[in-house]
């Protein structure tokens, strides 16, 4: 069923046993993981099926740390969520990168990567991918030439990404979500605060709001937060007329942690012998394509180094000396440029890779050179942060403030990366590595051109004791009883992938969970 | 291609001779386009860039710029000799290097020492 919830009257209280606040990758996941049971669901999105300005800009805010995205176009308000421009990338997190590590402050999962198998294994054909296997020898398709480099190495190995079409959340699952019976999907319900009990040991309400100053509520015995990973720990703080530091903020934790990955041109590789040195592996045809694979150090690298997780892509040409952010050119005119390509039924290639063709590899060299991308995890954070600003937005509620912060564990991690791979490409011959100058400087400065990856994660951490995380295991908001997170801002840690798949294991995982 | 050890011994004795040859061309008793003088590097990166490495590498060594000293310092780091057959190939040589991880960065290039001492000396030759 649905309903926009603009035409309902003022005062009105909606009633179910489950309340999920966001229908993006994560809430639509746990709201398909309850259609036609008997339990009653409410599923409540800012936006509507479309792109709208007005719900957008919602999502506005203050970046006071490091340069980052406009937050208004770094995740979507409608139907779906970011899903409705998210370009496909999927592996899952490494077994190290769920363990404590005692190198990497505020590190460990209260779960393990075993504990998540099943999850992904359910995970892949939500999101439309292949078999639930990532090792390189599975996904040889019977071609010579898709092997690994340095296959015999033990420093370094091959992880391999499937690609989802990508799957558009708010396309694929709208008729279903709609047309079942039990599910209640409200469009155009903007959750302003969270209402705890007198004890604020539960959820006892969400209240709604629209432009035009009609407010609603929504009761229901579980509540499930799965809007962002910044509005998430937004909307907790800003729930502050019970509790003056927010919900679920006894520990001064909510919005802190916040995490991306580095996505930045990092070094080139020369093949000593290009004609018989194969790479077909890690060619991306195209988004949606065959799975590809990245170098990564393996996880007894990572251990002796004391390093973070990260891996390389590897791909024909090199950038020259101008070396491209994702900051500067998936800008808030790009993001125009794709919704325009999206209502226009999608025809011709996607906007971002038009620019990303036009910026890569302009001198495209000879077949000997490829350049490499990294993708990182950054150390867990506590001052890397996201607090409240001092300006409301058009329903009142106080914006997100993001301040994002690094530390030198991250840049030392990726240069030691590069080195050791410049090591095994030497000794095996295969060919010479060439590390970016903006590495080799100090640990403290990043270049202008710092980048992430549009990957949110971290603001309402999960760990077992209530002074170190936010949610527990099943992540449930520690101190309220009926509170639980979906998304990846449980994640404690960010590992070295997209974390798509990985949240929407975890939805999985959660849906189990409240079932149960 | 690569040189592996058998095939190494194989082209030494023969190297002998090539060296012989080469001596007996020098008209400034200097060892004329010596091993030394030509890393393996060229054909990877070609000689611009090589010469620009070997540049870098001297300004970062002042021990290291000059021909003698470049000569010195690879001769003595080269490995274990074989009587009659002569030295350690230059490519075992560095791919020992990289295993036991006696690696500069140079410009940025993840090297080993010897072949960074190469291309120092290729940058002092006449282009």
């Amino acid at each position: 069923m649905h309903t926009d919830a603009r035409t309902l009257p003022n005062g009105t209280v909606l009633e179910g046993d489950l309340c999920i606040v966001g229908a993006g990758a994560s809430g639509i996941t746990i709201a398909r993981e309850f259609a036609n049971s008997p339990l009653k669901v409410l599923l409540l999105e800012g936006g509507g099926f479309e792109f709208e300005q007005q719900m957008q800009d919602l999502y506005r805010g203050e970046n006071v740390g490091l340069p980052y995205f406009p937050l208004q176009a770094a995740a979507l308000h409608y139907f779906g969520g970011t899903t409705n421009h998210w370009a496909g990338y999927c592996s899952t997190m490494e077994p190290i990168d769920l363990e404590k590590r005692d190198w990497v402050p505020h590190s460990g999962w209260p779960i393990t990567r075993a504990d998540l198998d099943p999850f992904y294994a359910r995970a892949q054909p939500v999101l439309d991918l292949g078999p639930y296997k990532y090792d390189a020898a599975d996904w040889k398709n019977n071609d010579p030439d898709r092997v690994p480099l340095l296959g015999d190495s033990r420093v370094v190995w091959t992880k391999m990404w499937q690609f989802s079409p990508p799957t558009r959340f708010g396309t694929k699952y709208r008729d279903e979500i709609v047309k079942s019976p039990n599910i209640h999907l409200y469009t155009h319900a903007n959750v302003v605060e969270i209402e705890a009990n007198e004890g604020l040991t539960a959820v006892r309400s969400a209240r709604i709001r629209s432009f035009d100053g009609k407010e609603y509520h929504a009761r229901a015995r579980s509540f499930v937060l799965a809007c962002h990973t910044i509005q998430n720990a937004r909307l907790l703080l800003a729930s502050n007329r019970q509790a003056t530091t927010g919900l679920g903020n006894a520990n001064d934790l909510v919005g802190r942690y916040f995490m991306e990955h580095f996505e930045m041109p990092s070094g080139e590789l020369a093949l000593a012998d290009p004609q018989s040195t194969k790479t077909k592996l890690y060619e991306l045809a195209n988004l949606g394509g065959p799975p590809r694979g990245e170098l990564a150090l393996t996880a007894a690298t990572q251990r002796e180094h004391r390093i973070l997780h990260g891996t390389a892509n590897v791909e024909a040409g090199n950038y020259g000396d101008q070396v491209p952010s994702t900051f500067q050119f998936i800008d808030t005119v790009m993001m125009n440029k794709v919704r325009e390509w999206q209502k226009g039924g999608r025809k011709g290639p996607h906007p971002i890779g038009i620019a990303a063709a036009a910026l890569a590899p302009r001198d495209k060299g000879p077949p000997r050179f490829y350049h490499m991308m990294t993708r990182q995890e950054q150390a867990p954070n506590p001052d890397s942060r996201v607090t409240l600003s001092t300006e409301k937005d058009a329903l009142g509620v106080p914006r997100a403030k993001l301040d994002w912060r690094v530390t030198e564990l991250d840049k030392r991690s990726i240069r030691t990366f590069y080195q050791l791979l410049g090591r095994e490409m030497g000794r095996t011959r295969t060919g010479r590595v060439q590390i970016r100058d903006w590495l080799l400087s100090d640990d403290k400065t990043w270049p202008a051109f710092i980048s992430g990856g549009w990957h949110h994660m971290g603001t309402t951490r999960m760990h077992s004791d209530p002074r170190q995380g936010v949610v527990d295991a099943n992540c449930r908001v520690h101190g309220l009883a009926n509170l639980y997170i979906g998304g990846a801002a449980v994640f404690p840690t960010a590992g070295a992938v997209n974390p798509t798949l990985t949240l929407v294991a975890l939805s999985l995982r959660l849906a189990d969970h409240l079932k149960s | 291609m690569p040189l592996d050890r058998r095939r190494f011994l194989q082209l030494s004795a023969l190297g002998v001779v090539s060296s012989f040859a080469d001596l007996a061309c020098d008209r400034d008793g200097r060892s004329a386009a010596s091993a030394d003088d030509k890393p393996q590097l060229l054909s990877l990166l070609g000689p611009d860039r090589v010469r620009e490495i070997g540049s870098h590498y001297r300004a970062a060594t002042p021990g290291e710029n000059t021909p003698d000293a470049l000569r010195a310092a690879i001769s003595k780091s080269r490995g274990f000799h074989i009587p009659l057959l002569g030295h350690e190939s230059f490519d075992d040589r560095i791919q020992d290097d990289f295993e036991k991880g006696r690696t500069v960065i140079v410009d940025g290039w993840v090297l080993s020492l010897t072949e960074a001492r190469q291309a120092a000396l290729f940058s002092l030759t006449p282009s």
